[in-house]
């Protein structure tokens, strides 16, 4: 394989008048089930493999995307390519140049204690019935459950003309959980997802009916719960929250090719933008998690990249593209979803490091205000603004925990918010979780318990 | 561009159900799909790259013993491969728990046939003619205004085509064109830096406006420069599609699903007839609406499109339905069975969810309001509660309306409430309507939202 790809990138360099050619192929199985109130709607499995080539002609890019491991295809599809690049070319100001990187020779082997791919499709469908039966059986109420459940394993090879050649193993375990309750009119939904790059021992850590059980009782707490009281007001964010305050409200703008776009980081480099206590993390090599890798699909190791320490911003998120432009080391960043698409500049596992606050500490300083424990979506914009949706949310009464709280959101400004944040906590919990921006990308966040001493709530009360 | 032909894919598709019939399948269906796409993609104010991606593929999907499984390949080239894609849907459904209410595949419909769903000029436009596009389109955002900065974009062209097959005599292929440019652009003014704002336009056939993209992108961003705070208050929206898109997307087209509504995760379940929303709401499913984004001659199990009502002047109608749970409950599918390419099997999706348009202009829209909202893009729409349909979402930027004139920009508002009772509350209909992903909708204004300022 890795001698077709190298003779596709040969081609393009000397023949087509590429300064740059990269081939990415992939051998990729996958097995996926759907159940429905433990009914299996269909049990998948499929293949997927191709061919991605990517060029730089004249400082543009060309990409072709074939779904052939073919010499004769693939050499066809280099020469268009190179012809797009060059037509892309012609109106180009600014020519991109790549960050100089070293080259890798390398075999990367996954080494799991269960390889999915070992294990019986009626072992998957039994472990998903396990956690069905456990969230249905929980309470009457429980109305629903729907559990997805993927596993994907194979190889991808990655060779440039630089002389670059790696060949990496893949593998990932995941499944989405959700379930809905009602009762007297009242509609409650909840979900979780698991997510490993270890194998599929992900379920002895993570029993199927520990899982079913954890959402099923949210969805249940929920059809008792209050709506929140819409306006500012002092919370206590659980780790899955923080991770997702820290992937949406920070990491985003974290990335380079956002920053370049007009993000507030741009302005904001060296500077101190949040509390003493802020400190984050993107971090590609935690062993396991969802979001970690050996090397990224531009061929640079993965690393642990501190985006800012104590307050202040220290680092961004680097393709190749970006740290030459930025003068920076590229961090391997660089991650395309599969053969179809190109590598763009994408988190891995990104966190904050926790300091010293029991989470007793935390809700003691709160008179009145919110302890937001779980998470059902973030969204941020380049300007700073985000917004978390909450699906497991509690009052803090009096420095206690209180009632718990309905469709509850939060929002504010980064740069606002990060200052405001007072107290960290010494615990610590990653979640995995999938990334839309374009393209899916398999990542984990987290952090600690924090406290924020003011962002606004929105709540229809 | 070379593509498959119409023949090659139906005979994959029809020989693969054969000899799935004849390895041990009680009844089998072969989906055939070929996606080939050309892009040229604009980033940080140049058009800097180009693309092409050809994916093509077979999804195979079969019962034994009502137990489904699905195997699908994206390589097509030599018998061996689809006979062992075969072979693994067929070991996925033995593996399958027996499933009752499982009761085949559909069977065989006359099709009507879909208008200009096919444009030959797209299938023949190279990365060249793409450039143009881009280029325009990008020259016209920075002539609006030079604090204008395009970050994001590009133009794009789309050949799609399926050929599907099943054990019940079904036998149909369809193709067709998408052509679109886009625009994400912000305004700069010495450190401040506005929220993205986003255009677009795609057609099925070869006649997208660069040029209007581009102004409107800009003319949008530059807008949300001078911004001011608002306060707290229950107070009127104007939604443009952007934000009915996020909105209905994540919570009214779920509530309309039939699998959700068998399942009780609708709040619609038994209220056919009802009145659920005002009587200036009438929305139809159209899958057959001439030039739709979503327009096909068929659904992912070969089923015809067709067009549905769905709310009628206020009032619940039906719902949306794939073979299977049509044939749960005794009706017929509404052709709404969905696929992504060759790798997905079928789930119940809207076609064009179309909110049908009134009569007044959206400049008469605006007059109408004294005090109030002009809402473009929206944050958070994902975490709303699918089930109850509670919203809890970030609108940034947004515009102030004061006696029917836009005075200001916002950032950061948000709005909650319950789509549900947002649609009760709809007094206004436009007659701007257009086309964005599966909506086909006007600006709507609706009453008593509940909007948080800082």
């Amino acid at each position: 394989m890795e001698e077709i790809l190298a003779n596709v990138n040969e081609l393009a360099v000397s023949q087509f008048g590429a300064e740059y050619a990269e081939a990415r192929a992939q051998k990729l199985h996958k097995t996926m089930l759907t159940l429905k109130e433990g009914r299996v709607e269909v049990a998948k499995q499929g293949i997927e493999n191709g061919v991605a080539l990517r060029v730089l002609v004249n400082g543009a890019w060309g990409f072709a995307s074939v779904g052939s491991l073919n010499a004769e295809t693939l050499k066809k599809a280099v020469s268009d390519a190179c012809k797009m690049a060059r037509t892309a070319s012609s109106r180009l100001k600014a020519p991109i140049k790549l960050a100089e990187t070293k080259t890798v020779n390398d075999r990367v082997q996954v080494k799991s204690k269960k390889n999915p791919s070992a294990i019986s499709m009626e072992d998957k469908i039994n472990t998903a019935l396990g956690i069905n039966k456990a969230a249905l059986g929980y309470d009457k109420r429980v109305k629903s459950c729907t559990i997805d459940y993927l596993d994907l394993t194979g190889t991808n090879f990655f060779v440039n003309s630089e002389g670059t050649s790696i060949e990496q193993d893949k593998l990932y375990v995941w499944s989405r959980i959700t379930a809905s309750a009602a009762s007297k009119g009242v509609f409650t939904f909840s979900r979780d997802e698991i997510g490993s790059t270890a194998g599929y021992e992900v379920f002895d850590t993570e029993p199927p009916e520990v899982i079913g059980e954890t959402v099923a009782k949210r969805a249940i707490e929920q059809l008792d719960a209050k709506p929140p009281k819409g306006g500012k007001s002092p919370v206590v964010l659980g780790p899955n929250v923080v991770g997702v305050f820290v992937h949406e409200a920070f990491g985003h703008l974290a990335e380079a090719d956002l920053a370049l776009s007009g993000g507030v980081l741009m302005n904001n480099m060296g500077k101190k933008i949040g509390s003493d206590v802020v400190t984050f993390y993107d971090d590609g090599t935690v062993p396991g998690a969802f979001g970690s890798f050996k090397y990224d699909d531009e061929g640079v190791p993965a690393q642990k990249t501190l985006l800012i320490k104590d307050g202040v911003v220290t680092g961004l998120m680097h393709n190749r593209e970006t740290a030459q432009k930025f003068g920076a080391e590229p961090t391997g960043n660089a991650r395309a979803e599969d053969f179809r698409v190109e590598p763009i500049i994408r988190m891995r596992n990104t966190f904050m490091a926790p300091r010293d606050s029991s989470f007793e500490e935390l809700v003691e300083g709160v008179r009145s205000g919110y302890y937001f424990k779980s998470f059902r979506g973030g969204q941020a914009n380049l300007d700073g603004t985000f917004q978390v949706g909450i699906q497991e949310a509690y009052e803090i009464v009096n420095g206690e925990i209180g009632e718990p709280v309905r469709n509850a959101s939060i929002s504010g400004n980064t740069l606002e918010t990060l200052l405001k944040v007072d107290a960290v906590g010494k615990d610590f919990k990653l979640w995995p979780g999938r990334c839309g921006k374009g393209q899916t990308a398999f990542i984990c966040d987290g952090g600690p318990h924090i406290r924020v001493k003011e962002v606004i709530v929105g709540g229809s009360a | 561009m070379a593509v498959l032909e119409k023949d090659q894919m139906l005979s994959l598709a029809e020989n693969a159900v054969k000899s799935a019939v004849k390895k041990g399948a009680a009844e089998a269906e072969a989906y055939v799909y070929e996606g080939q796409a050309t892009n040229v993609g604009i980033e940080l104010g140049q058009i800097t790259k180009s693309n092409r991606i050809i994916d093509q593929g077979i999804g195979i999907r079969l019962a034994v013993n009502k137990a489904v499984g699905f195997a699908y390949t994206n390589i097509i080239e030599g018998h061996n491969v689809v006979e062992s894609t075969i072979l693994k849907a067929l070991s996925a459904a033995r593996a399958n728990k027996p499933d009752p209410d499982w009761k085949g595949f559909p069977e065989k419909k006359p099709y009507a046939t879909a208008e200009k769903l096919f444009d030959p000029k797209i299938l023949d436009l190279r990365s060249e003619g793409l450039v143009d596009i881009a280029s325009s389109m990008l020259n016209a955002a920075v002539s609006v205004n030079k604090r204008v900065f395009p970050i994001e974009g590009g133009a794009g062209a789309a050949y799609l085509s399926s050929a599907i097959a099943n054990s019940n005599g079904i036998a149909a292929f369809d193709k067709g064109t998408i052509m679109e440019c886009s625009l994400a652009a912000v305004a700069k003014e010495k450190n401040r830096v506005t929220p993205v704002c986003f255009e677009f336009n795609a057609e099925r056939a070869y006649d997208v406006d660069p040029a209007w993209v581009g102004k409107e992108a800009a003319r949008l961003a530059v807008s949300a420069l001078k911004t001011k705070q608002i306060k707290t208050e229950t107070t009127k929206l104007v939604l443009t599609q952007f934000a009915l898109q996020e909105l209905l997307y994540y919570t009214l087209i779920n509530a309309v699903k039939a699998d959700n509504v068998q399942r009780n995760q609708s709040p619609f379940k038994g209220r056919v007839g009802e009145k659920v929303a005002s009587q200036n709401v009438t929305i139809y499913d159209n899958g057959v609406f001439p030039s739709g984004l979503r327009t096909w001659t068929f659904d992912g199990e070969g089923v015809p499109h067709q067009k549905t009502a769905l709310i009628e002047e206020g009032v619940l109608r039906g719902f949306l339905y794939d073979n299977y749970t049509a044939k749960k409950e005794g009706v017929e599918s509404t052709g709404n069975a969905s696929r992504a390419g060759y790798l997905s099997t079928p789930s119940i999706e809207a076609t064009n969810f179309h909110v049908t348009p009134g009569n007044k202009t959206p400049d008469e829209l605006l007059g109408e309001v004294d005090d109030g909202l002009l809402i473009y893009y929206l944050q958070g729409a994902h975490s709303s509660n699918p089930v109850s349909g509670e919203f809890s979402v970030v609108a940034t930027p947004a515009w102030k309306i004061r006696k029917g004139e836009i005075t200001h920009s916002t950032r950061g508002v948000m709005l909650a409430g319950n789509i549900f009772e947002a649609l009760k509350n709809v007094s206004i209909v436009a007659n701007n309507e257009r086309k964005m992903g599966q909506l086909i909708a006007p600006w709507i204004i609706v009453e008593n939202v509940r909007v948080i300022g800082k």
